[in-house]
């Protein structure tokens, strides 16, 4: 597993994000009503609402094998977020049908029911906190956001610093009980991307400290790594590229972060502002 | 005049016909001594031992810092994961690319001379199934290639031309087919994939000259026979035991040695009561007749998808004073067994990465396994993982340093158990949930053969699936998840050699061989083979 596996996943979600079709790319994003319900008959909307356990239990039974119990990926691809990429319909008829030419086989014993519940249960699963509300004033929070010295570090739709990750569309990747946690506590929970064909998820953000044979110590926030080389991105956001076979140590430090707490620097009313003002970003320019 | 211009052209034709068709002409007395051609890398594994050990010294300690890359090959199609074993026959080198095609290279080049793809149907069933290929197998002037629908085919060496096809088993059933076939005198040997999805595994025979099948080895005895009896009600029949690694042979003893993979379905064992033979198990058979004459099963029962398909590796050493022939597994399960391989009896065993399920082994070699370790609903955690302490990709032994190399992973994974669906393709019982990657790790670990101890071991990033290749020149080759290829010393584990080939996995088995005299390295990482020489 190594980072560049998680950039060619991301970027192919993402490919499959933006060629959805029939449908803005707001109401695309992750946890929304996906593009085929909307354009639905309402004869639909009768239809029997989704049984998310025996969603769970046909999933364990014909997708686990390969995409593991968690959909996180296995020899299979990282379900999470794949319904809202590409559609519940595309989803369900991807089932039905299997991808020709792929590992992907069509599974004929599902029927069209289950195959809806499967996919009910993969939402329930992305994490993007669809269900959960925001209480803050997205107004006040966006304030809050330009005097607190966020956008020092984070980017929003070509603004701002790039120490921290772009933000264009944290409200469609996240949700509001997460980001109120980075805000607390910003090394706590890592986010973790899936996806390896063999390894877990791997911890983003994650930082590192490196002494070198000269004695010399680089710390930062892991960019890139293998068996043999690490890349480092210090605070004022320069590359280092170490071979660790010539580092005299090479320390991980969970719980750190180059993101300051605002726990004592914004109240709790304020971070929930600060909370709806990202929630509302879904979009990039 | 005209006779003598008849002759010369008859000539003319014939020559050049009679030494191409002696150059890739291998006989089975010179696969018997493939050790002794290490110029040629004629099977998987090297020789019938499997040790993946080469007498070649070109490269050594003292100069593998110099290792640079000659050439590199890139398939036409990209399609991951490589997982071949390159053979090569004087100067001319042999590769499988996914899903069924395989290439025939100038070794010194990387120019490609021909490729031949199977034509496959458009939907092929391959749940648990890396869609990938092993490698070929030689005989005379005949190659061997199993294919993803579970068809073997002969080709000619020197066009890649079908000499025949036959048609294995059932795809519509989960029968694939993915390994490198086993050749020995007159006799092509294939296993099946499909153990995840319910097929009954079996290995066969084949004529190496009409593809006619000379005999089924059932991994699943039928009901009645010896053995049925270990699976509860009559799931028997869709119990898996594939055979999808390459077994081992002993001429002197005729005796192959093939290892079969988990019982289905995966992480519910409930459906299937009792030991599950032939599943996860060693079988030593007898070619000439397909009989078996022991067996020995490493994990009885299992839920944790542990196919022991890892390389039976055979060697030769003094146990307490007394010479013995061996086989040594390092298996999924995270035990390192040697066995007598004339009586299969049970030597030693240890475990060589973290496991969890068992207290050891007793005195017979069954593990000895702990409460609370079955797959629950909610998952429980158990080490190793599904992929296990190592995986396919082959190990190696080294004569010199009475050492065994190989990739190990240090991981464990939630098992999540789930109702039991037995209706194919949907065949399953749970699954499992990985462990967040900077949780774990990957080791190249060298073993002392017979007791399993560690000497040393070179850590690496993610738990790699790879192989190992020992060389007479003190090396140890091996490579990273990571795209990275590297060379250790054999004695020491010293990093004397890295080289990052990017792209990931490398997967595929390394090799070495010499053409004209200059030495080379290669293996696949990502879709390309990197080919490696001294300057």
């Amino acid at each position: 597993m190594n980072l560049i596996r998680c950039f060619w996943l991301s970027a192919l979600v993402l490919l499959a994000w933006t060629l959805a079709p029939n449908s803005p790319p707001a109401a695309r994003a992750a946890g929304q009503e996906a593009p085929a319900e909307q354009g639905a008959p309402p004869s639909r909307a009768a239809k029997a609402p989704p049984d998310l356990e025996d969603g769970k239990q046909q999933f364990a039974q014909n997708c686990s094998t390969c995409h593991g119990v968690d959909a996180g990926g296995q020899e299979g691809p990282d379900l999470h977020g794949v319904p809202a990429s590409l559609g519940d319909a595309a989803v369900q008829g991807i089932i039905r049908r299997g991808i020709p030419g792929t590992a992907m086989p069509s599974f004929s014993t599902v029927t069209d029911k289950q195959a809806a519940d499967i996919v009910a249960y993969l939402r329930t699963l992305s994490g993007t906190g669809a269900s959960e509300k925001t209480i803050g004033d997205p107004q006040k929070g966006e304030a809050l956001y330009n005097s607190s010295g966020c956008s020092t570090c984070h980017m929003i739709d070509g603004q701002g610093g790039s120490i921290g990750p772009d933000l264009s569309r944290i409200g469609a990747s996240r949700g509001p009980t997460n980001l109120k946690e980075r805000l607390q506590d910003p090394g706590a929970n890592l986010p973790q991307v899936g996806g390896g064909i063999f390894g877990g998820s791997l911890t983003q953000y994650l930082m590192f400290r490196a002494v070198e044979k000269n004695g010399q110590t680089v710390e930062g926030m892991r960019v890139g790594e293998d068996s043999f080389t690490i890349v480092l991105r210090d605070a004022g956001g320069k590359f280092h590229g170490l071979w660790k076979p010539d580092l005299r140590s090479l320390e991980k430090e969970p719980g750190k972060s180059f993101m300051p707490s605002f726990k004592d620097t914004l109240s709790d009313a304020q971070m929930d502002d600060v909370v709806a003002y990202l929630m509302t970003l879904k979009s990039a320019q | 005049m005209k006779t003598f211009l008849y002759a010369l052209v008859f000539l003319v034709l014939l020559l050049p016909a009679a030494a191409r068709s002696l150059a890739q002409d291998v006989t089975y007395q010179q696969l018997l001594h493939a050790d002794e051609t290490p110029q040629n890398w004629l099977m998987y594994g090297g020789d019938y031992s499997s040790q993946r050990f080469s007498r070649l010294t070109q490269i050594n300690r003292e100069n593998v810092h110099n290792l640079k890359p000659v050439w590199i090959y890139q398939p036409d199609r990209p399609l991951r994961p490589v997982e071949t074993s390159p053979i090569v026959v004087n100067g001319i080198m042999y590769v499988t690319e996914p899903l069924s095609t395989v290439i025939a290279l100038d070794a010194r080049l990387g120019t490609q001379i021909w490729s031949w793809s199977a034509k496959l149907p458009e939907r092929i069933y391959t749940i648990g199934v890396h869609r990938s290929n092993r490698g070929v197998a030689i005989l005379g002037n005949t190659l061997y290639m199993e294919t993803l629908d579970a068809h073997l085919v002969a080709l000619d060496a020197i066009t890649g031309a079908v000499k025949w096809n036959v048609h294995v088993d059932d795809n519509n059933q989960g029968y694939a087919m993915t390994g490198a076939p086993r050749v020995l005198d007159g006799k092509v040997i294939i296993g099946v994939s499909g153990g995840d999805v319910g097929i009954r595994g079996f290995l066969d025979a084949y004529d190496a000259k009409t593809g006619q099948r000379l005999w089924r080895l059932w991994t699943i005895p039928a009901p009645g026979e010896p053995g049925s009896e270990t699976w509860g009600k009559d799931m028997a029949g869709t119990g898996g035991a594939a055979t999808w690694g390459t077994g081992s042979y002993d001429p002197e003893l005729n005796t192959l040695y093939w290892t079969t993979g988990n019982p289905a379905p995966d992480y519910n064992g409930h459906n299937r009561e009792g030991d599950n033979l032939y599943t996860d198990s060693i079988l030593a058979i007898d070619p000439d007749t397909g009989k078996m004459k022991w067996y020995f099963q490493y994990t009885p029962h299992d839920t944790h998808d542990w196919d022991s398909i890892q390389v039976p590796v055979l060697f030769d050493a003094t146990i307490d004073g007394k010479p013995r022939k061996l086989l040594a597994q390092a298996n999924r399960n995270a035990f390192y067994y040697v066995l007598d391989r004339v009586t299969g009896q049970f030597i030693t065993g240890v475990p060589f990465v973290k496991e969890t399920w068992a207290k050891g082994l007793d005195a017979k070699g069954h593990p000895i396994v702990l409460p609370d370790i079955e797959p629950t609903p909610k998952g429980r955690l158990v080490y190793p993982d599904g992929h296990g302490g190592t995986n396919w990709n082959s190990p190696s032994y080294s004569p010199q340093t009475k050492l065994f190399y190989v990739s190990a992973r240090e991981t464990g994974a939630y098992t999540v158990a789930g109702e039991p669906k037995v209706d194919f393709p949907s065949f399953g019982g749970g699954g499992r949930i990985n462990l967040p990657a900077d949780q774990v790790y990957g080791a190249i670990r060298a073993l002392e053969a017979t007791t399993g101890k560690m000497k040393w071991e070179y850590r690496m990033l993610a738990p790699a699936e790879a192989s190992t290749l020992a060389t007479a020149g003190g090396l140890v080759f091996a490579g990273s998840n990571e795209g990275n290829f590297f060379a250790l010393d054999a004695e020491t584990g010293k990093l004397l050699w890295e080289f990052t080939a990017g792209g990931s996995d490398s997967e595929s088995n390394l090799i070495t061989y010499s053409v004209d005299g200059k030495q080379y390295v290669i293996g696949a990482s990502g879709n390309c083979f990197v080919a490696f020489a001294l300057p």
